[in-house]
Formats: C-alpha cells, sequence, structure tokens
C-alpha cells in the first residue's frame, strides 16, 4: 500500500470515528427519520447490519481482464540489450500498434516465471548444434604449482564466466515471423560474433503475457509470477481513475458540510420513498432518490418510489402483460419516475429561453398532429409526485437553474436497476450511482455473469460503464459488511474476497427466496424487508 | 450488417413510411427526426416523435411518447399483438421497455451504432432474460431515415453542454454501411456539427 493510500485510510477511519462520537452523543436528543441505521464498529447498540460501497466491476474489468497475448522473447548479454532493443523497434514495423506499457521490456532471469525461463527453444531446436560442454564429464585435475587434485565442473566454469543477462520482449508474434526474426537478428551482434554467438546461442522464445494493464498491484503482482514482470501504474484504463473513486467514495460517506446527506441517510430515504408508494397500492417498493452535490453541498432533488400499479386510466386496473412478474406500467419504475421528476422540476425553474424552448418543442407535438391529453400522459409516465414524501423534495426548488438533463447527479436506489432503467440513467447523464440489492436475473449494471463458487451472479451487461456507449458513471453496490470478524474498515487486498462472499451469499438469499417467497424475514434488517418480490422482477 | 430480407416487405414499407412521414415532421419543427408508429391488426394505434425538448427529459423517446397514446385509450395486453414501426432502431432503454410490455415485433430503417438496443450496439432484444424475445426487421427505408439524421445534425442544438470537439467530423453525403443516432447522442454532437457545417458552407462560397 502506498503511503498516500495508507495516509486517506487513516484519515478517513479518524474522520468517521470522531463522527460516531459525535453522533453517539447527540442520537439521545435527536431522532431523525432516516436515522434508523445505526453506526458501525462497535458502537451497534441496535441489531442491525453495517453497509458500504463496493465499487461495481466494469464490463471490460470482467471480460478482457485475462486476456493474453504472444509474444516473442530473446535472452541476451546486458551489455548488448539496448543496442538490440534499437534494431528490433527499427525492424519490426507496427509494433507499436499494441500497447504493452504495464510489461518490462527487459527482464532479469531472477525475476521471471520458471516456465518462461527454461521453455522449450523452438529455432534452437531448428538448428540444433551439439554443445559438447554440456556433455563433457566433469574431469579431475592437477594445477601446475600443487600436487592437489581438484574437480573440475565444466557447468561451473560457464556460470563464472558469463556475465549478467536479461530477456528482452521483442514485440507479439503476430509483427514478424520466427524465421524473419532469427534472420534478421543473426545479422547483429551478440549472435553474430562466432565469439559471443557461442556463449550466448540465438534463443528466440515464444512467451505468453497479460495483454491489458493490471487494475490493481495485486493483479500485477499475480501476472509478475505468472507471465511476466508487470507494471501498475495507478491507472485503470477500464474505468475510472482510482484517485477519482477515491474522492468520490469519501464524498458519499463523510458528511463534510452541516445538513450533508450521507450514502447512509440518501439509502434509507430510498427505502423509506420506495415504501411509501408501495404502502398506497402503487408499487412493489423499490426507491430511488437523486441527488445534487455543488460545492460540497448536497441538495436532494428529486425523489420517486415504484409506481407500476397505479392505474394508468381513472378506474381501471393495471394488468399484467406477462404472467411470470410483476410487469405492471413499466414507465412506472423508480428510475424512470425520478429521471422524469427532475425534468419536470427544471421545466418548472428554467430561465425563459429554455421555457420559450422547450415550449416551441410540445407546441411541435399538435403540429405532428399528435394528441394533447396530458392528463392520460403524466397518468403514464407518472412523473410528478404522488405522494407527500415526493411532493416535499418535487416542492423545493433546488436544483441548479438552466442544467442539463441530469448531468452528474447522484442516484441512490434500493435495487439495481433493469435494463432500461440503467439506460436511462446513461441517457439522462448522471454523475454516480449507488444501489443496495442486486437483481441477478434483471439488473443493468454489474458486470459480473457468473462465479466458479456460486454460478451465474448476473447479466452481464454493465451498462454503467461501457466504452461503446456515449457515457460512463461511477457505481457502486451498497454492500452488507461480513457479519463475524468484521472491523468495519476493509483494506484493498481483501476487497475482492469481500466481494465475493457477499455475491455468494446475494445469490443464496435470492435462490431460497424462491421458497420463502413473501415469508418474513426473521431479521430485522431495515433493507431485508424491501425485496418481497420475486428476483426476476425488472426494477 | 446485412438485413435478410422481410417477407411481405410492401406490408410493412406501409407502415414505415407513415414513421418516416413522422419523422419529416419533427425535423421540420426542429425535433429530432426519430419517428414511430405501433399497428395493431393493420391499424396504427399510436405515433409518437421524440419529446426530449419539451420535457427536458433524455429518457423520453419516441417509442414513449407513442407508448403514452396508446394506453390512454387501449389495455396494456394489447402490445402483445402490435408490430412497432420506428426510422431507427431503438435504443438500449427502449429496447427492454419494449421488451418488458411485451412487444410483438420490431421494424426498423436504419440501426442505431451508438446506443441501439436491437442489433447496433446491444441485442436486448433476444438476449438470455426472463420476458419473451422478440423478432427484429432492420433496413425498410434505411437511407431516407440517415439522411434524415443528417440534416438535423447540421442545425443547431445550443442545449448541449461543453461540446467537445470532434477530430474529422465532417458531413458526410455517401451512405455507409452502417449509421447514426438518437437524440442525446445528438445534442452531445450537434454543436460542433453545426460549426463543421458552417465551415463547408464557408468553404463553398
Amino acid at each position: 500500500m502506498s503511503l498516500f493510500t495508507f495516509l486517506f485510510h487513516a484519515s478517513t477511519s479518524l474522520f468517521e470515528h470522531v463522527r460516531h462520537l459525535l453522533e453517539q452523543l447527540t442520537s439521545t436528543t435527536m431522532a431523525s427519520p432516516v436515522d434508523s441505521v445505526a453506526p458501525s464498529e462497535g458502537w451497534v447498540t441496535k441489531r442491525s447490519h453495517s453497509h458500504r460501497l463496493v465499487q461495481l466491476k466494469t464490463k471490460e474489468e470482467c471480460r478482457l481482464g485475462n486476456e493474453t497475448i504472444q509474444v516473442w522473447t530473446v535472452e541476451l548479454p546486458s551489455r548488448h540489450a539496448e543496442w538490440v532493443l534499437k534494431i528490433v523497434k527499427e525492424q519490426v514495423k507496427d509494433q507499436d500498434m499494441i500497447d504493452l506499457q504495464h510489461l518490462r521490456r527487459f527482464a532479469k532471469p531472477k525475476f521471471l516465471p520458471q516456465h518462461v525461463v527454461g521453455q522449450r527453444d523452438k529455432v534452437k531446436e531448428m538448428y540444433s548444434i551439439p554443445r559438447a560442454w554440456e556433455s563433457t564429464p566433469f574431469a579431475v585435475m592437477q594445477a601446475p604449482s600443487t600436487t592437489t587434485w581438484e574437480y573440475a565442473w565444466p557447468k561451473n566454469t560457464k556460470q563464472m564466466n558469463r556475465p549478467q543477462t536479461l530477456h528482452l520482449l521483442i514485440c507479439p508474434t503476430r509483427f514478424i515471423q520466427l524465421s524473419d526474426l532469427h534472420a534478421l537478428l543473426m545479422q547483429h551482434t551478440p549472435f553474430c560474433s562466432s565469439a559471443d554467438s557461442w556463449a550466448y546461442p540465438l534463443q528466440i522464445k515464444e512467451v505468453t503475457v497479460p495483454l491489458l494493464s493490471p487494475t490493481s498491484p495485486q493483479q500485477a503482482d499475480m501476472w509478475s509470477r505468472d507471465y511476466w514482470p508487470t507494471f501498475y501504474r495507478k491507472t485503470n484504463p477500464f474505468g475510472a481513475h482510482p484517485a477519482t473513486i477515491w474522492k468520490a467514495e469519501d464524498e458519499l460517506q463523510n458528511v463534510s458540510a452541516p445538513g450533508n446527506v450521507d450514502v447512509k441517510e440518501a439509502m434509507t430515504l430510498a427505502k423509506t420513498v420506495g415504501r411509501e408508494t408501495e404502502i398506497r397500492g402503487y408499487g412493489i417498493g423499490p426507491g430511488c432518490v437523486i441527488m445534487e452535490r455543488v460545492d460540497n453541498v448536497t441538495q436532494i432533488v428529486a425523489v420517486a418510489g415504484d409506481a407500476r400499479s397505479k392505474p394508468v386510466k381513472a378506474g381501471s386496473m393495471v394488468e399484467d402483460t406477462n404472467t411470470h412478474g410483476c410487469n405492471g406500467n413499466i414507465m412506472g419504475h423508480a428510475v424512470m419516475r425520478a429521471i422524469g421528476i427532475v425534468g419536470r422540476k427544471r421545466l418548472r425553474a428554467a430561465s425563459h429561453i429554455i421555457s420559450t424552448r422547450a415550449a416551441k418543442a410540445e407546441r411541435s407535438f399538435e403540429t405532428c398532429g399528435l394528441g394533447h391529453d396530458e392528463q392520460a400522459r403524466d397518468a403514464f409516465f407518472l412523473d410528478l409526485p404522488i405522494t407527500p414524501l415526493e411532493e416535499k423534495y418535487f416542492a423545493d426548488d433546488n436544483l441548479v437553474p438552466d442544467g442539463y438533463l441530469c448531468l452528474r447527479l447522484e442516484v441512490y436506489l434500493t435495487h439495481e436497476p433493469c435494463m432500461m432503467c440503467s439506460m436511462a440513467l446513461v441517457h439522462s447523464r448522471v454523475g454516480r450511482v449507488v444501489f443496495l440489492h442486486r437483481m441477478p436475473q434483471t439488473g443493468g449494471l454489474t458486470a459480473e455473469l457468473a462465479r466458479n463458487d456460486s454460478g451465474p451472479v448476473g447479466l452481464g451487461y454493465g451498462l454503467c460503464w461501457r466504452k461503446e456507449l456515449n457515457w460512463q458513471f461511477m457505481c457502486w453496490e451498497y454492500a452488507e459488511e461480513q457479519k463475524k470478524g468484521s472491523t468495519g474498515k476493509v483494506e484493498d487486498s481483501s476487497t475482492t474476497d469481500h466481494h465475493a462472499q457477499h455475491i455468494a451469499r446475494a445469490t443464496l438469499d435470492l435462490t431460497g427466496m424462491d421458497t420463502d417467497f413473501n415469508g418474513e424475514d426473521d431479521d430485522d434488517d431495515d433493507y431485508a424487508s424491501v425485496s418481497s418480490f420475486v428476483e426476476s422482477t425488472h426494477v | 450488417m446485412v438485413f435478410p430480407p422481410i417477407p411481405n416487405r410492401e406490408y410493412h414499407e406501409h407502415f414505415m413510411r407513415q414513421a418516416i412521414q413522422m419523422a419529416e415532421l419533427a425535423l421540420a419543427s426542429d425535433e429530432t427526426p426519430v419517428g414511430c408508429v405501433f399497428v395493431h391488426s393493420g391499424e396504427v394505434i399510436g405515433r409518437g416523435i421524440n419529446g426530449t425538448n419539451a420535457s427536458l427529459n433524455g429518457t423520453r423517446h419516441a417509442e414513449f411518447v407513442a407508448l403514452a397514446e396508446i394506453m390512454s385509450r387501449h389495455p396494456q395486453s394489447i402490445l402483445t399483438t402490435t408490430d412497432l414501426y420506428v426510422t431507427v432502431e431503438p435504443c438500449i432503454m427502449c429496447a427492454s421497455a419494449l421488451r418488458q410490455y411485451g412487444i410483438r415485433a420490431v421494424y426498423f430503417g436504419c440501426l442505431n451504432d451508438r446506443f441501439g438496443g436491437c442489433g447496433g450496439v446491444m441485442k436486448i432484444h433476444s438476449d438470455p432474460g426472463v420476458d419473451p424475445a422478440y423478432p427484429v426487421y432492420g433496413g425498410l427505408f434505411r437511407e431516407e431515415a440517415i439522411m434524415l439524421l443528417r440534416r438535423f445534425y447540421v442545425q443547431e442544438n445550443e442545449k448541449a453542454p461543453e461540446p467537445k470537439p470532434k477530430k474529422n467530423r465532417e458531413l458526410k453525403t455517401e451512405i455507409l454501411p452502417v449509421t447514426v443516432t438518437q437524440p442525446t447522442a445528438a445534442a452531445a454532437k450537434s454543436n460542433m456539427a453545426a460549426a463543421r457545417a458552417g465551415e463547408l458552407k464557408h468553404q463553398m462560397a
């Protein structure tokens, strides 16, 4: 762990510690409705689980993380290394097309995996020359000045006389044929000189190396051990930059200004919002909170609960188009509603220019001969508040005026959204998304398809960070802490293990729900009761 | 991508023509030129153009606008025997929504290689999932659908935040194998497109 990371963690822990102390002091006098989740780390008096942010792996991290490429390598004395590299760079065309900056160009034999150092040499097999010193048995000799007999080991002699060698990563095998490469290198020292080539026969090897940069120091260590010495450069080509993620996680978890809402409170609010519509019979429980963060001050700009069961026409019932789920009105999904409410709020607070333009666009519907039944449209899109809680946040004119869609806003969800809602978040240009429950059969944000230990864990879309799409956002699962042996702060190295266990457990929970559908969870976890619908439901 | 032949093509062209007309009307009123019609038993039951500018909501695509019209008059189950004709391939969001609503089939003009959900970028219509898959047929009046979008991209749209300069952006006139997009990408890039168009005019003058 680097010094910076250490300091970062240390200061975060300290900060949390102080905050928890303060919370302890004030909790006797203040009772906030969103305070029902107790703080973690030994301060818990109430039986409840603590959660923490687990950044989602991106699709590319899952898909390409283990992709490899074949390269040619050659062992050569270190004094010739630069010269041979120069020749290779000049003579092998287009090799820069594949970026292998994460790999050492020269590697000392002692840092190479055994299978690389000792691999079969194809050229040697092509031009096999018997080498006398290898087959000569040791001899017993007497030095001229003494009478002592000494054993002479040819192997020892060879090792002692041979200066340091390096292994050069020449280029990916696709850029030059073995015979061409052999012919090229044979023209240059040390391989062309008969004296040197006796000691350094040209041995070209084909080696498998990781194609893409590692995304963590642990991965770099693993690849160095298994393939070829690999660098971790504190960047992630397949997702957000680690520094950006640390900053975001700090902002989400630590209340840096009075009145700010942290992830825990936002998540509790999302849950309450979902329950508000559920108890009215409008939906099945999921909730969504959209927050704006300007100059480190948070503002909740819209909240919406799932309302798929709210009738589109007065007096009618919402029907299920499919027998297997609670489809209802798909526009009633919490994310779609919340995004719509942000639009309505922007419209209300819009400057003259923006509202004029919107009005013009509205008129174009009539120009196109489209019906103008506003009531029916609102009943379908459900983009206006339908509960007092939704109304409360809608009424507050706290959006930065004339903003663009949901650009860089933060979204807190009780459930991983379905593909429609995930793409709606992309279209709306949101900045950060945190969700509580994974939805392995319908969720659009997670990128993992399956795990060896637990089988299928998701659809693998990873829509939060797809290079193919024109917008990416950071996304976290608000994962439950391990119940036993957890000390709250989990170090980087154990993150993946913890994550894996969480996924395995989540999948088990879901499988269990099949038989125990609608059964009340015996745990009094505030979040558990939210998922009282089947796992094949789109949320 | 090569589109396979569509059985009874003329029948479907009749409805795609109506979707193109919607897109034409949208373009005439400075809206993103994507149009669609939903057809049930040979009758158009819903029509739509993009409503993103009117609602300041980036998810208000033509398909959804048309669905709102349908739902005001019909039960939701009508969609299981309804086909959609849309000038541009439905995006990933719409493709998922249509699948969840249980649409019978989707006919489209051109592919949407930025965020198409029916083959352009992803295959939401046919991927494994909890809802039944639906068939898609592409390439009906494809060239017209593409040209409608290109005409739109040279118009101005100043709502986009900090448009990023795009290298090699030119107004193309020939039709290439695959094509462009729906509204939000348009919003993000059209400033630059407009600027380029200005340059072109300048060069021609």
